[in-house]
């Protein structure tokens, strides 16, 4: 399998991209793809493990090393097979996947990881081009029919896995279009819009009923739903944004980055004009917050002519590779430069926010941060201690707060009665399935937030229990969660 | 069964029948008697008649007329009662036996393959059951016991006859023969039409049973009519059978009846006239006579018929005793197996071991046929595709025959040489009959229900997953395949655990081990201890006390990087466990402790098949030499180490050319019985007194028997290996299908030394994937003492389970000799160290728990394990583990663990002598020369000696010829064994076998007496198995050497004048020069070193030759330059006439040579040259 020195003859390439000047002057993706001959190198990388931590590290359990092979050998319908046979929609992962299964890769140990990631991307871009992917609705209906709240990652993955189990799936989503985070969360030159529509198409025409616009508990009551299907999936998501409490949050130019950044998607999609409330442009901006939606942020307002953008982060700058304390094949906090952060950013690190200062009219115009560091306490957690003296005021015009949720909103759980874990999450009494037998739960409602690959993996794992519950056997697949490393 | 048996009665048959008749052998003697007296009272009357007739009805006596007519009335009533006596017990003994061999009947109907019934019809099936069964019952009612009561009868008539009147008898015996030669032909006849009549009966009892039970399908079908007609057809056949008897018995009977009248006719017309000529015949003789005639011809008759019953009784149960022992029959026909499963080499080795003749492997070869259509697989067609396919599974089988030492598919086909593990008996015994089950397990049952749950995936995977079929992992981990002890966690954990010293972290290892043996991956996983008996952690001796029980495996220098194999020792060095060399030598630097501390040598040193870089000074350097008798992992298979790990460094330590493969071969070439084992081991303990020798066996049935034997040849230790580990280069039929794990081999090595009292002599070692304490603990508590781990440090010290070990492309610098992949090794002693602390507290904890305070008092305490009584898969419940629990019954002074030494008896040993007097010689190195006289109880001499030696010099030993020793005699075996540098021993005289074993620099000289009066080159003189093994020096044998001499020489030069078979196999260097005959297969498997035959024609016969390997040569300018000296040294130390003769004919006798090179070496050699002419150029 694969190719047998491979991985000494071969560099890891990284996609090429639009000069950074350049791709700021729109919203599109920027990447370039590689030559087939290039992807095929690439999945000769691979060393064929005979225990592959790859495959181990991804939540969906990806078999990596086979469709690396068949790459390789340039068999990329086999590939697409291999790749949709644990992953609905390689193209969001494979754009938008942090890749904890490269971080696990074997030859990462010495080198560079194996670019799974890329593989799979094109992997599934060639199934579209090529047209391999086609709608695959079921032959036989069961009569059984499933409500799923919420149209994101999860909410998908499992519709299209009860569906093909031959139930009736209707996905009820409250915003104007089908998708979740992925369309009003995800800025566009991450992943163009189309990449959902054209997915959306298969889905439908696999027989699954979108119903947009439609909020369950108040378009529809929640018993009204409950009367009308046999059983209900919640993948509504962790939706409510985590606050930051400090003096002078009120102050007009301090915006949740979750309310920036979907207005943001809307507007690109034409569906309205933008709201000066909303727009970087030519204004100091700062983003708290380090993570991902930070440097969403970040790439969004470079795109909108913002003056100068700053990246605030409360905890310390991490190393630039592994440390001991996250030894490989676990996933290591370590130093991340995104391509927004390549855009233009300067990034801050152990600072803390202490209070937003505002002019007159109620804007927002500077805010004062203080430096941290982190005391390891034995068998707590770290504690937070701010260094004397290290007072600092930022010049700022726009605030971005890039926090994080807190968890799901409680109204539609607590309308179906459904219980919560202690962290505030709709708690799987059965894995999936909640106190309420008929009400299963998946994705970042019951898990908290987290990753696309995880919402995928938990949509499919819901489905094969909803499936079981149904029919009293399923055979939709399953991963088996002995010896992974994500379980432990 | 429509065959018609030649012989008209078969009496082996009857006798097998009446076997059947023993439960009841009294009724069987009873009815005997009763016929007896039949046959007497039946007589009686008719004799009674004649005296009533000619003594009192002629005469006119009344009274004696009444008395005896009253006595013949009780004769009769006598003759009635012991008829019905008679015929009701023979009878019931009919219907007896019958019932018992009906339920045995069915019995075997039940247990018949389904295949039978495909063949077989049901009604034939039922007819044989039920009629023919109930034929043979009238064996016993009608046929057997009347033809022995009418023989008896007849006996009794044809004495009474003579007895009263010869004459009258003569005439009626005159008769006789008529009536024999129609009886005989008459029966001859019946046979064969009551054959006949079976088979019509069979045929119709089958058509119309089939034909009712499937009525509904004959309607359906509208064949009413054809059926109809065929049954018509059929019944016309049955008539036809019947008539034919009838036709017989219509002949038959009016003969008979026309003999017996003629007979009576006779009777009456000489009788009469002589009754009235006044002759001694008087009236009541002739009557008496037509009686007794009729009484004669009757049975006679009646045997006929008799024979008849008993004829299709005998078809009848030739067909069920022919089923009872089918197996017999095997050598009549083949079985080609079609099926879809057989995929992999070990599917066609078990058809084949169990018997098959041919396979079609129909889903393979479509499979293979889809995939070139589908262009997966391109450049070929299909069928050459399929061919290759069969070549690779060919070469498979070969391996696994080759494993179990089997040279042909003809004695391996139906060898049956397997041991099933989790079967149960009851299956074993119906289908896979006399393989040993000793775990029990699964029945059909079970195995329909795996069978229709894989069936049933396939089907359900369609369309659900873009897959056909799951991925499977067999080989290679998949999330949601087979599942492996070591996997991403578990190797995570451990990994974590021994690089950051987190005894935490490697708790969540070893309870995933621990817990995933119970999902029965192993045997263990299906114990759990009882018997708790706490005591206080304290007490338990300390972890650096059980550590030195440990030990690492033996994984050799080459197929693991030096610096893998050297952090092992030195982690092992540091904790006072053992490191082991594996099979390929060890770099000499090793073998002292470096300046910074560290220790790089190998606790205890491999002496395997192959003896790579076996010295004396390797085994001088040993704590303990372990003989390889087989590796758990691959049973019957020697290492093999590819080409391109064989760099120089390691092709320097194993003394072999570089990019050269290695095999090990399979046997020892030494051993080929226990007393060559224990020969060895005396050899090894005379090559270093100090190190224990231990015998490494695999786990197998009778590993018992075996370790019992090795106790009793004197190792030190004995390593029960289990099946489970090796390395990623091992073959994957050995990885999943060879040997047992070693729970069974440890358990029955274990009983068996304690019941023989050998167990307090011997150290008991176990290994096979140990990898957390609670394995250890098992492992002790079944009878192991030391624990040996290979796996599990490796993964300690950074591998990754690639399982690619065999293509030298490990991405963590472990089993590669890549440069530039070493420089990846990160493994640290430390890491080691940290996993057998580890394991050691663990280990700690559970002894505590047990209440032991040490290993010696936990070794053997089989009570302490139960099996579980929580195992719930469907798989697990027919297992039974007593056999594995059993602990043996032994008197209180019977140790349960090693408690005392073997008694080596090397006091004796001729090298102390020596020592004694050569003490300048070795350790002055002040030239010697010394005489002795030596005996073939003189074993192993000069072992010690070199011992010595390389204590005190090392490898390089002592100046050429320091010390000189002369032995006049016969020398015992291994003369010479691992000679050091320095050494010069010449036996004047013979030598045993095992001449020069692991040569190393010494030379050794072979020479006939000076007062032989024999010609050197036509005599043997030394034995077999000369310079096995030998690595470096020089021997001259001044006349024949035995079989196998120079197998796997590696550096060794030799003159000798003629050998036996197999010469020079496995060499890997050195040189031969042979100056006499060669005997067969010389240079199999020669890969190395080269060999110079000399005949004094020039004329070799290339069919003693195995050229495989070798290439026929002339000799160049250069070799006869080499030849030339060799045998200029020859003559010198043996006063060689032969060497003498061609020298004195040189160089026109040189033109008598030929050269055999191995062609491997030749390229290797090239090779080098070019490397060396490259490095002068730049």
């Amino acid at each position: 399998m694969g190719k047998l020195r491979g991985f000494l003859e071969y560099d890891r390439i990284k996609e090429e991209t639009i000069a950074p000047k350049e791709r700021i002057g729109n919203y599109k993706e920027f990447t370039i793809a590689p030559k087939t001959e290039e992807l095929q190198e690439q999945g000769g990388r691979c060393m064929d493990c005979g225990v592959p931590f790859c495959h181990s590290g991804c939540p969906l359990g990806n078999l990596i090393p086979d469709f690396n092979d068949a790459v390789y050998k340039n068999q990329w319908e086999k590939a697409l097979h291999i790749l949709q046979a644990t992953n609905n929609f390689p193209e969001f992962t494979g754009r938008l996947c942090p890749a904890p299964c490269e971080e696990a890769c074997v030859l990462g140990i010495t080198n560079p990881p194996v670019s799974i990631e890329l593989i799979e991307k094109y992997i599934v871009e060639r199934g579209f081009a090529e047209g391999w992917i086609k709608p695959q609705p079921p032959t036989e209906r069961s009569g059984k029919t499933i409500a799923i709240v919420g149209s994101g990652p999860a909410g998908l993955a499992a519709a299209q896995q009860l569906n093909r189990a031959g139930h009736t799936v209707t996905v009820f989503e409250r915003d104007n279009k089908i998708g979740g985070l992925l369309r009003y969360g995800i800025p566009d030159f991450k992943m163009e819009k189309n990449v959902i529509d054209r997915r959306l198409e298969i889905l439908e025409a696999e027989g699954i009923i979108f119903k947009p616009n439609v909020e369950i508990g108040k378009d529809i009551s929640a018993e009204a739903l409950e009367a009308d299907f046999d059983t209900i999936l919640l993948a509504a998501g962790a939706t409510i944004k985590r606050n930051l409490p400090i003096p002078g949050s009120e102050l007009n130019g301090v915006v949740q980055a979750m309310d920036f950044l979907p207005h943001n998607n809307k507007a690109v999609d034409g569906q309205l004009e933008r709201n000066l409330k909303y727009l970087a442009t030519d204004r100091d901006v700062i983003v708290i917050g380090g993570g991902d939606t930070g440097s969403d942020c970040i790439g969004t307002s470079n795109r909108q002519g913002a003056k100068s953008v700053t990246n605030f982060e409360i905890m310390p700058k991490p190393a630039d590779g592994r440390t001991e304390e996250n030894p490989w094949p676990y996933w290591p906090f370590k130093l991340k430069t995104t391509s927004s952060h390549e855009e233009g950013i300067h990034r801050e690190w152990s600072i803390l926010t202490k209070e937003f200062v505002g002019d007159a009219q109620g804007n927002v115009v500077g805010l004062k941060t203080v430096e941290v560091r982190w005391k390891k306490v034995p068998g707590d957690r770290p504690q937070l201690i701010e260094k004397e003296g290290s007072e600092k005021e930022w010049p700022c015009d726009m605030a971005l707060l890039a926090l994080g949720f807190t968890g799901p909103e409680k109204s539609l759980p607590e309308q179906l009665s459904v219980g919560f874990d202690k962290r505030g999450n709709v708690e799987g009494v059965k894995q999936y399935q909640t106190n309420k037998p008929h009400v299963f739960a998946a994705g970042d409602v019951r898990r908290g937030q987290s990753l696309i690959v995880w919402a995928i993996s938990e949509g499919r794992e819901a489905a094969h229990q909803i499936d079981t519950y149904l029919m009293g056997v399923s055979t939709l697949p399953q991963k088996e969660a002995s010896g992974d490393l994500v379980s432990v | 069964m429509a065959k018609v048996n030649g012989k008209v009665f078969d009496l082996k048959l009857l006798g097998k029948l009446m076997d059947y008749s023993n439960p009841y052998r009294l009724t069987y003697y009873f009815v005997l008697l009763s016929a007896i007296l039949l046959s007497v009272f039946s007589t009686l009357s008719p004799y009674l008649l004649k005296i009533v007739i000619d003594d009192y009805i002629t005469p006119k006596d009344y009274d004696g007329l009444v008395f005896f007519s009253l006595l013949m009335l009780l004769s009769l009533i006598l003759e009635v009662v012991f008829q019905f006596i008679f015929i009701y017990y023979a009878n019931w003994l009919g219907q007896m036996i019958v019932k018992d061999l009906r339920v045995e009947l069915f019995q075997k109907l039940i247990r018949f393959k389904m295949a039978y019934y495909d063949t077989s019809a049901v009604g034939r099936l039922v007819t044989r059951s039920v009629s023919d069964i109930e034929t043979i019952a009238s064996i016993f009612s009608q046929g057997l016991f009347m033809i022995i009561a009418d023989l008896l009868k007849m006996g009794i008539v044809v004495a009474v006859m003579l007895f009263v009147n010869w004459k009258l008898s003569l005439i009626v015996f005159s008769v006789l023969p008529v009536i024999l030669y129609a009886t005989r032909v008459f029966q001859k006849s019946m046979k064969r039409a009551f054959e006949d009549v079976r088979k019509q009966v069979a045929d119709l009892n089958t058509f119309v049973q089939e034909r009712i039970s499937g009525m509904k399908i004959v309607q359906l079908f509208n064949r009413e009519v054809i059926e109809q007609n065929t049954f018509m057809g059929i019944n016309e056949k049955h008539k036809k059978a019947w008539l034919k008897t009838v036709w017989f018995n219509s002949i038959f009977f009016p003969v008979a009846e026309i003999s017996t009248s003629v007979t009576i006719g006779l009777l009456v017309w000489y009788g009469g006239l002589n009754v009235i000529a006044g002759g001694s015949i008087s009236l009541g003789i002739i009557f008496l006579f037509i009686q007794l005639s009729q009484m004669l011809f009757r049975p006679l008759r009646q045997i006929a018929d008799k024979f008849n019953t008993l004829q299709m009784g005998m078809v009848a149960c030739a067909h069920t005793h022919n089923s009872f022992k089918r197996l017999k029959k095997r050598s009549r026909f083949g079985i080609v197996i079609e099926s879809a499963e057989p995929r992999e080499p070990h599917h066609f080795s078990c058809l084949f071991g169990y018997g098959a003749s041919a396979i079609n492997p129909y889903m393979v070869n479509e499979i293979i046929a889809d995939q070139v259509q589908v262009e997966n697989i391109k450049g070929i067609d299909a069928d050459n595709a399929i061919q290759n396919f069969n070549k690779a599974i060919a070469t498979g089988i070969v391996k696994v025959m080759n494993k179990i030492g089997i040279s042909t598919l003809k004695s391996y086909r139906g060898a049956q040489i397997f041991e099933a593990l989790g079967l149960s008996e009851q299956l074993v015994d119906s289908y896979f009959c006399n393989t040993a089950t000793r775990i029990e397990g699964i029945g059909l049952y079970e195995i329909e229900k795996e069978i229709s749950r894989r069936h049933k995936k396939a089907f359900d995977l369609e369309g659900l997953s873009g897959l056909d079929l799951e991925i499977g992992g067999e080989y290679r981990w998949r999330r949601n395949g087979e599942a492996h002890m070591l996997n991403p966690t578990t190797i995570a954990k451990l990994q974590q655990a021994v690089n950051q010293n987190n005894f935490e972290s490697y708790e969540v290892y070893s309870k995933m081990v621990n817990e995933q043996t119970e999902k029965l991956m192993t045997l263990r996983g299906l114990f759990e201890f009882s018997s708790f008996d706490p005591i206080p952690i304290e007490e338990v001796e300390p972890w650096t006390e059980i550590v030195k029980r440990f030990k690492t495996g033996a994984m050799s220098l080459g197929s693991i990087s030096a610096e893998a194999h050297e952090n092992l020792a030195i982690a092992m060095n540091r904790i006072g466990g053992k490191s082991n060399s594996g099979e390929g030598g060890e770099d000499a630097q090793r073998f002292q402790p470096d300046n910074n501390g560290n220790w790089r040598n190998s606790a205890i040193k491999q002496v395997a098949s192959g003896r790579f870089g076996v010295t004396s000074h390797y085994l001088s350097s040993a704590k303990e030499i372990q003989i390889k008798m087989a590796q758990g992992a691959k049973p019957g298979e020697g290492g093999q180490l590819p080409g391109p790990k064989v760099n120089p460094y390691i092709a320097s330590v194993r003394n072999s050319t570089p990019y050269v493969g290695l095999i090990s071969p399979p046997p020892h070439h030494d051993i080929y019985s226990i007393e060559d084992l224990a020969q060895l081991i005396f050899d090894l303990k005379n090559a270093n007194r100090e190190a224990r020798v231990n015998v490494k066996l695999v786990s197998e049935v009778g590993v018992g028997t075996i370790a019992a034997g090795v106790a009793k040849a004197k190792a030190d230790v004995i390593l029960i290996s289990g099946f489970d580990g090796g390395t990623g280069a091992s073959p994957l039929t050995s990885l999943k299908h060879a040997g047992l794990p070693w729970e069974l081999g440890i358990a029955e090595a274990q009983q068996t030394l304690v019941m023989n009292d050998l167990r307090n002599r011997i150290v008991l070692e176990c290994d096979g994937q140990m990898k957390t304490g609670r394995d250890v603990a098992i492992a002790c508590l079944l009878g192991a003492e030391e624990f040996g781990f290979s796996t599990a440090p490796l993964v300690a010290s950074g591998c990754i389970m690639m399982r690619a070990c065999h293509l030298n492309t490990c991405p963590v610098g472990i089993a590669t000799q890549d440069p530039e992949l070493r420089k990846n090794f990160k493994g640290k002693p430390e890491h080691v160290i940290n996993f057998m602390y580890f394991v050691a507290e663990e280990l700690r904890a559970i002894m505590g728990q047990l209440g032991f305070r040490s290993i010696d008092e936990m070794v053997g305490q089989s009570q302490k394990i139960n099996m579980k009584k929580a195992v719930e898969h469907y798989k697990a419940q027919g297992i039974d583990l007593s056999k594995i629990l059993y602990k043996p019954e032994v008197e209180a002074e019977v140790k349960l663990h090693n408690t005392q030494k073997q008694d080596h008896g090397l006091e004796n040993v001729l090298d102390f002598k020596i020592i004694k007097a050569a003490h300048p010689a070795i350790y002055r190195k002040e030239q010697q020369h010394l005489n002795f006289s030596i005996c073939n109880t003189d074993r192993t001499v000069g072992a010690i000696l070199s011992n010595e030696i390389s204590k005190m010099h090392g490898a390089p030993g002592l100046p050429e010829d320091t010390l000189s020793l002369k032995f006049t005699g016969t020398a015992g075996q291994s003369f010479g064994a691992f000679a050091a540098k320095g050494l010069f021993m010449k036996v004047s005289g013979t030598c045993n076998d095992y001449f020069g074993k692991g040569l190393s620099g010494g030379k050794l000289i072979a020479q006939v007496p000076e007062e032989a009066t024999f010609k050197a080159d036509e005599n043997i003189i030394i034995g077999n198995v000369a310079l096995y093994g030998a690595v470096t020096g020089e021997a001259y044998i001044n006349g024949i050497a035995g079989e196998r001499f120079c197998v796997r020489n590696s550096g060794a030069t030799a003159v000798v004048e003629g050998i036996g078979d197999h010469g020079c196999e496995y060499m890997t260097g050195g040189i031969a020069l042979i100056l006499g005959e060669t005997g067969r297969n010389f240079a199999a498997g020669m890969s190395g070193g080269i060999a110079y035959l000399y005949s004094a024609d020039g004329i070799f016969d290339e069919k003693k030759f195995n050229l495989e390997m070798v290439e026929l040569e002339d000799l160049t300018n250069q070799d006869k330059e080499t030849v030339q000296g060799l045998l200029q040294n020859h003559s010198d130390y043996t006063n060689s006439s032969k060497a003498a003769h061609i020298l004195n004919d040189w160089p026109d006798s040189s033109k008598n040579f030929i050269k055999v090179m191995p062609t491997d070496y030749k390229n290797a050699l090239a090779m080098l040259a070019a490397e060396e002419e490259n490095k002068l150029n730049a």
